[in-house]
């Protein structure tokens, strides 16, 4: 774990309040994130977590304003460098991406274009942002190759993605996302599509280069493992709500919200043996809940162990119970809203 | 919190109703389809015109009105599409050209989809040097410029017939024609064919039928084939939208069969006549257009319901 | 690639011989033109039939027959035309421009016309432009070729008078008294009938190919990129919406080729259509073999190119 601790007095690089991003289909409205706040802070790593369809993906995404459609933001604000990025036009959009925040996504087959070369695909970014020539762009590019430990630059940006190995398509999926020098990169699942081994290599190099160019992350992930190697502060996501958030020490060692602590009970321990399944993985029994019709209260009541009767009718606020520390569980505390 | 129930509820508990097979799942998703809908609503109007032609005003070979100087009359009363340049009731023959269109269609993908299934499973089920060939076979078709070969085979078929016994069996031409359109059309269909056989063949059901013993011919009718159905269908609509259009055409042409009441031939004869007569062009024309776009969107509805994934 | 494109073209070439094979026995199972033709004229005697028939190379067996003509062809001799009486290559490059002149505009403005539509639908999608051109392109892929012609004449030519109905010249006075605006004008319709079935076939094409591509994680990357939408659409997501269109740019080509008489037929227009349907009418058999063979290569050419242009684009498909 990162030893530099979040300071409450430093102002967040990203702030991301009661951000509502819904899904309009056919079939109604998929409210998919629903009411999320969040910081970063310079030089610090956030790490989101949640489990499939938590809508940590789709936040990620409406930061930069790329989430699909049918998807809309609805209303929140992204505060970054002076201004709401919710009300930036397209155009606007087009100088924040890629110069200032930029993405680094989960499937690194899928996210280059397969027709044009390395080279092409990463000096083309150059070219549109950095008004470099192309010899230039070709240089730099080479530079940040090198930065992200691919060995013989100048071959590979002649070479084409289906000639890469699935490490190094993500290498130089970092490498596209820091050719500006970005403040902040939102890291989509980095490793999920990677072999194990692989994986903790490329946690190394952003843990390196976080270092060395003092940029800010978002990690969003569903492994647990990740965070506790790579995040500074930790929020957990379910059901399109953050249920705690603080940082990583303390959501680690004391977790308060009933969905984090399954989370943390969840994970097989190395120091306990499964053999003869005696104790059991523990899981989580249920399912989340529906996001055309969420439940009216907290929408983790109905696979809470600690649920009450008021957990169906209240809708539990993001309430701040120790400084940095926020949670969002009326029996630990929160305010609710009632429905 | 315990969400079981208590054990005496499960002491009644319904019958479960068996969930509904594919073919009752496609039929719902065709219905919100509104181009299939509307494709099938076309599809069975040529049907009925077809089944119902003897309700047609006029016989299609009466050509009185030419006798009272009534040919190339504009759309009336009496004859509410007009009459074309021979005299005929311009409605009662495009509702006799229904039935012939359909046999056209019909009779044409009948002959295509038996070679074609039976050329696409063969290649599918042996591989190698067979399925090659095969292949290789199916591929002469499609560089071939099928519509001039056949219609050099029709001119040449007529002639050759001159003369012979042959030459008396009615609607030799048609026939002719419609084996040719077969005969041509099933390369598509054993591409087809051998495509789903091959997926199918590695289908992990298929793979368990084989474990329980089923025979082979078991594992091809009772599993296979209907699994391949939906996009044979899917291609059979589209053929038989194909050869009623090439049928057309090739009686437009005046290759087709002149005693035969078709589309095609009703073109061929009123469209010297297109400034005058404009309706007994145009009539068939509309109706030529109405039959293959019906099967055209029937086919494109039926890909969507059968293939929800392929959509958008 | 190398290998590949030999590959391709010796199987092509067995393909061109296998049609020429066929055709000629089936035109020559019927016996003798000449025969046929002159068989019932008075005056007409064994001897003259047997001269004319060595004039057009009609006589021998039909094995010996084949190969003469097959050796001829290859030294671009394709006969003589019993109809015209002129060498069948001529007729073939006189006709065959009209064909041509009529049939390339089609395409190309087709394909302009088909990528400008499929951009807007797919960038616009769900929304009720989109579903104006699927509505739209559906119906243009469904019309019957020749009613739409038909259409077209009755519109333009018969009610409007603004355009001419038959013909790819004036016989009279040339319009501006120039024939290249009096050519033009005559090639309106023709290429518009053409230019609708391709546009309309090629848009539903590109569209659902764009659509497909505009959903892949390398947009939304670019986008993430900060390349405006224009680049991202134009640069990366076209270009690989088109790979799969390409293929179908042969068979359209193909299908236009092949129904040329019809075309053709519909608008008088004096093209190698017309000119194989008087041939197979009067069993001018030099002709149907010359343009049979003709187009048979043109389509093989069109299935090779667009084969050759798909591996050259896709760098995938190269190292295969």
């Amino acid at each position: 774990m990162p030893s530099t601790p979040a300071s409450a007095s430093s102002p967040a690089l990203l702030e991301v309040r009661d951000l509502r991003v819904h899904f309009f289909t056919r079939d109604g409205v998929v409210r998919a994130v629903d009411g999320v706040d969040f910081q970063v802070g310079p030089a610090e790593t956030l790490g989101i977590v949640g489990e499939s369809g938590s809508g940590k993906t789709v936040t990620s995404l409406a930061v930069l304003g790329l989430a699909p459609p049918p998807a809309k933001t609805v209303s929140g604000q992204i505060l970054f460098e002076g201004s709401d990025l919710v009300r930036k036009t397209g155009p606007q959009m087009s100088q924040v991406r890629g110069r200032r925040i930029a993405m680094i996504f989960q499937n690194p087959t899928t996210s280059l274009n397969p027709i044009y070369s390395v080279g092409a695909q990463l000096g083309e970014v150059l070219m549109w942002h950095e008004r470099l020539d192309r010899r230039a762009a070709e240089a730099r590019a080479a530079e940040l190759l090198r930065l992200v430990g691919i060995t013989d630059p100048l071959a590979r940006l002649r070479q084409f993605p289906h000639e890469l190995s699935g490490g190094m398509k993500q290498r130089v999926g970092i490498a596209r996302a820091l050719l500006c020098n970005p403040a902040l990169v939102l890291a989509d699942e980095p490793t999920t599509a990677l072999d194990v081994t692989i994986q903790a290599q490329i946690l190394d190099l952003l843990a390196e280069l976080q270092e060395r160019l003092r940029m800010s992350m978002v990690l969003v992930t569903h492994d647990m493992g990740v965070v506790a190697r790579m995040a500074d502060r930790i929020t957990v996501m379910y059901a399109g709500r953050v249920c705690e958030s603080g940082d990583a020490r303390t959501i680690f060692n004391a977790p308060l919200h009933p969905y984090t602590r399954a989370l943390l009970d969840s994970l097989p321990r190395v120091d306990q043996s499964y053999a003869a399944a005696r104790p059991k993985l523990a899981t989580i029994a249920g399912r989340p809940p529906n996001l055309l019709d969420p439940p009216r209260g907290c929408r983790f009541h109905d696979r809470c162990p600690d649920a009450i009767a008021d957990c169906a009718r209240v809708l539990p606020l993001e309430t701040s119970v120790a400084p940095g520390h926020t949670v969002s569980c009326i029996r630990r505390g929160s305010q609710g809203l009632a429905a | 919190m315990d969400t079981h129930p208590p054990s005496a509820a499960l002491a009644i508990v319904p019958p479960q109703r068996r969930p509904p097979g594919i073919w009752r799942q496609g039929w719902f998703r065709f219905r919100r389809n509104r181009g299939g809908m509307l494709g099938l609503g076309l599809v069975c109007l040529v049907t009925l015109t077809a089944l119902l032609c003897w309700l047609a005003p006029y016989d299609p070979n009466d050509q009185s009105a030419m006798l009272h100087g009534a040919a190339r009359a504009a759309p009336s009363w009496a004859h509410l599409l007009g009459t074309d340049r021979n005299g005929y009731d311009v409605l009662s023959r495009v509702m006799y050209g229904a039935p012939t269109a359909l046999a056209v269609g019909i009779g044409a993908m009948v002959i295509a989809a038996v070679i074609g299934v039976i050329i696409g499973g063969v290649a599918g089920y042996f591989g190698g040097l067979v399925d090659e060939a095969l292949m290789r076979f199916a591929e002469f078709f499609l560089v071939v410029p099928v519509f001039i070969v056949i219609l050099a085979v029709v001119r040449l078929f007529g002639i050759m017939v001159v003369g012979t016994r042959l030459e008396s069996i009615p609607h030799l031409n048609l026939m002719a024609i419609i084996a040719l359109l077969g005969l041509f059309g099933w390369p598509p269909i054993a591409r087809m064919a051998r495509a789903e056989f091959l997926r199918l063949r590695q289908a992990e059901f298929v793979e368990a039928a084989v474990c329980i013993g089923t025979t082979k011919r078991d594992i091809l009718l009772r599993h296979i084939l209907p699994n391949a159905l939906p996009s044979l269908i899917v291609l059979i609509a589209l053929g038989i939208g194909g050869a009623i259009l090439a049928e057309a055409m090739v009686s437009f042409l005046g290759f087709g069969d002149p005693k035969a009441v078709s589309w095609g031939q009703l073109l061929y004869f009123n469209y010297e006549a297109l400034k005058v007569a404009p309706w007994a062009s145009l009539s068939p024309g509309v109706a030529i257009f109405l039959t293959v776009l019906g099967f055209n969107l029937l086919a494109d509805g039926l890909t969507d319901a059968f293939n929800p994934r392929l959509r958008q | 690639m190398t290998r590949y494109i030999v590959r391709r073209l010796l199987f092509s070439a067995c393909l061109i011989l296998g049609v020429s094979v066929i055709l000629f026995a089936l035109i020559n199972a019927i016996g003798n033109p000449i025969e046929i033709l002159l068989a019932e004229r008075p005056g007409v005697t064994d001897e003259i039939i047997a001269s004319v028939s060595k004039y057009y190379g009609l006589e021998g067996n039909m094995v010996d027959r084949y190969f003469t003509w097959l050796w001829a062809i290859l030294r671009g001799d394709f006969g003589t035309s019993i109809i015209y009486n002129q060498p069948v290559s001529e007729l073939l490059v006189i006709f065959g421009l009209e064909t041509l002149k009529i049939q390339v505009p089609a395409i190309l403005i087709a394909v302009a016309l088909a990528v400008g539509a499929a951009v807007v639908a797919a960038t616009r999608q769900y929304s009720r432009v989109d579903f104006g051109v699927i509505a739209g392109a559906m119906l243009g892929h469904s019309l019957p070729g020749f009613f739409v012609g038909i259409v077209l004449i009755l519109v333009f030519a018969y009610w409007l008078g603004i355009l001419p109905s038959y013909g790819a010249y004036s016989t009279r006075a040339l319009l501006l008294d120039s024939p290249v605006a009096d050519g033009l004008w005559h090639m309106v319709l023709p290429v518009t009938m053409l230019a609708i079935f391709n546009t309309a076939t090629l848009t539903l094409l590109m569209r659902a190919s764009l659509v497909d591509v505009l959903r892949q994680d390398f947009i939304t990357a670019a986008r993430a990129s900060g390349l405006p939408e224009r680049r991202v659409v134009f640069g990366h997501a076209l270009r690989n919406a088109f790979i799969p269109v390409l293929t179908y740019l042969g068979i359209l080509f193909g299908l236009m080729l092949g129904t040329a008489p019809v075309t053709e037929t519909v608008f008088t227009w004096p093209g190698l259509g017309a000119l194989y349907i008087l041939a197979i009418q009067q069993l001018d058999y030099p002709v149907i073999m010359g343009i049979t063979m003709v187009v048979t290569v043109m389509l093989v050419a069109a299935t090779l190119l667009t084969d050759i242009a798909y591996v050259a684009i896709d760098p995938r498909i190269r190292l295969a």
